[in-house]
């Protein structure tokens, strides 16, 4: 269990970091920008009591947000993220009880499901935040442009990593 | 009250949800008083400017070559600038007498800059913030203006001890006080978001002259910048509804996505003109 914590610490701190160092400053052909730190809310066990599951992300939010000047925008996404977890899970996961006591990653879910359950949570979180962001509908275009690549770009970076941590494990 | 402890037992999960999401959305609308308040909940913090100071000594060697292209340029223009001046002085110094009144030097003196590095930058998002490694110890106070090497950048918005947060001119919320070089005709540029080259005079009085390519410097009108610091040139006029006005699309002098080395200007006279204004205002 104390492994498990520090497991979790660790990512937390790592995905913050490589959000607001790296992460930030990449903006591919002007629009799409990996969001890649919800993969820590992603991979929280299913077991989790959901108050645990969404003060860790309003906290992981926070933190995204002062480091960025955005104040309350990414804890308010990563909250409602938080909370449409468990229904998003139980999209593709419905009828199996062996998955309720899993940690979501490729390894354990299958890559077809685990691709599926990620690409709704990264779509979920980009058009929240984007949404967010502009907060009127007045440039829904550019606004629709931004959330469908970032959430592709967000995608293929977090399989990636989830990937390299399923060799080393 | 069992059945209030039972309601609390059964739902607490949506209240804590609901409190989060309270809490954030109370961030997001009410953050600029809460800013004013605390330094502890921008970038400006004493944790953030570490981390991103870290990783600035790594990364802030990147763009030197053209940081240095710039100073190079400057350099040369500033030294032609000081030979034609000093060739003026010469000339008008035989032209005055010895006992007349001397020009004070007052006026040189009002400014003072302070050069910080840049440790944290953003273009891409409606309202831009960078921060510097400068705070409050080296005294700098909310509300001085930012210049690089090329012209207007910003204005400091947060002050921590060792670091600030600063409005980028590239926040649509943040207005300037232009005017077109040679001219009196003053304008408010801003930017609208998109490209982090272009930047928009609205209001400009129909009757105004310009050319493509005319320098736009600010108008100093306020105590934030001294008057005629470039921002950039003139690109062409946009067509707006209101006849009597219209808009010019401004190119900025200064790049914005490899901000490196700033300066922030201090007015040595911004408290005394702003008491002045103050004692007006009470006056009246």
């Amino acid at each position: 269990m104390s492994r498990e914590i520090i497991h979790y610490s660790i990512l937390f701190i790592s995905l913050l970091l490589i959000q607001v160092l790296i992460c930030n400053h990449i903006v591919l052909f002007n629009v799409a920008t990996p969001i890649i730190f919800i993969y820590f809310i992603v991979r929280l066990p299913m077991h989790l009591s959901t108050n645990w599951i969404i003060t860790l992300s309003f906290l992981l939010g926070l933190l995204v947000d002062i480091f960025s000047d955005t104040l309350g925008m990414n804890a308010l996404a990563c909250t409602t993220l938080a909370m449409m977890r468990r229904k998003i899970f139980a999209l593709y996961n419905n009828r199996e009880d062996r998955f309720k006591e899993i940690t979501p990653c490729i390894s354990t879910l299958g890559i077809m499901t685990f691709s599926k359950y990620l690409i709704t949570m990264s779509l979920c979180y980009c058009a929240l935040i984007f949404l967010i962001e502009y907060f009127s509908l007045s440039h829904i275009t550019i606004m629709l442009i931004k959330i469908v690549s970032s959430t592709i770009l967000s995608f293929i970076i977090i399989l990636g990593i989830d990937s390299l941590m399923a060799k080393q494990s | 009250m069992r059945n209030l402890l039972n309601f609390i037992l059964k739902y607490n999960t949506w209240l804590i949800f609901i409190f989060y999401v309270l809490l954030s959305c109370i961030l997001l609308f009410n953050g600029r008083n809460i800013y004013h308040q605390s330094v502890y909940l921008t970038s400006a913090n004493s944790v953030c400017s570490s981390v991103y100071g870290l990783t600035n000594n790594i990364t802030g060697y990147f763009n030197l070559r053209e940081v240095n292209d710039n100073l190079q340029q400057q350099n040369a223009m500033l030294q032609n600038e000081i030979l034609n001046l000093q060739n003026r002085l010469k000339y008008y110094a035989t032209m005055i007498d010895t006992d007349s009144i001397q020009i004070s030097d007052l006026q040189n003196n009002r400014f003072n800059y302070v050069i910080a590095s840049v440790i944290n930058n953003s273009v891409h998002r409606p309202r831009n913030y960078f921060t510097i490694n400068k705070g409050g110890n080296d005294g700098i106070r909310p509300g001085m203006g930012v210049v690089d090497q090329n012209g207007v950048v910003g204005i400091v918005n947060v002050v921590g001890k060792n670091s600030s947060r600063i409005i980028s001119l590239l926040n649509t919320t943040q207005h300037f006080s232009v005017k077109i070089k040679g001219t009196n005709y003053i304008g408010s540029l801003s930017w609208k978001e998109g490209n982090p080259n272009i930047a928009y005079i609205e209001e400009m009085a129909q009757h105004m002259m310009f050319h493509v390519g005319d320098t736009i410097v600010t108008s100093g009108f306020s105590t934030t910048f001294p008057e005629g610091i470039p921002v950039g040139t003139v690109l062409s006029r946009v067509k707006t509804s209101d006849d009597n006005f219209f808009t010019l699309k401004v190119k900025l002098a200064s790049d914005f996505p490899q901000l490196g080395i700033v300066r922030v200007i201090k007015d040595n006279f911004k408290t005394e003109l702003d008491s002045l204004q103050n004692f007006d205002a009470i006056n009246n």
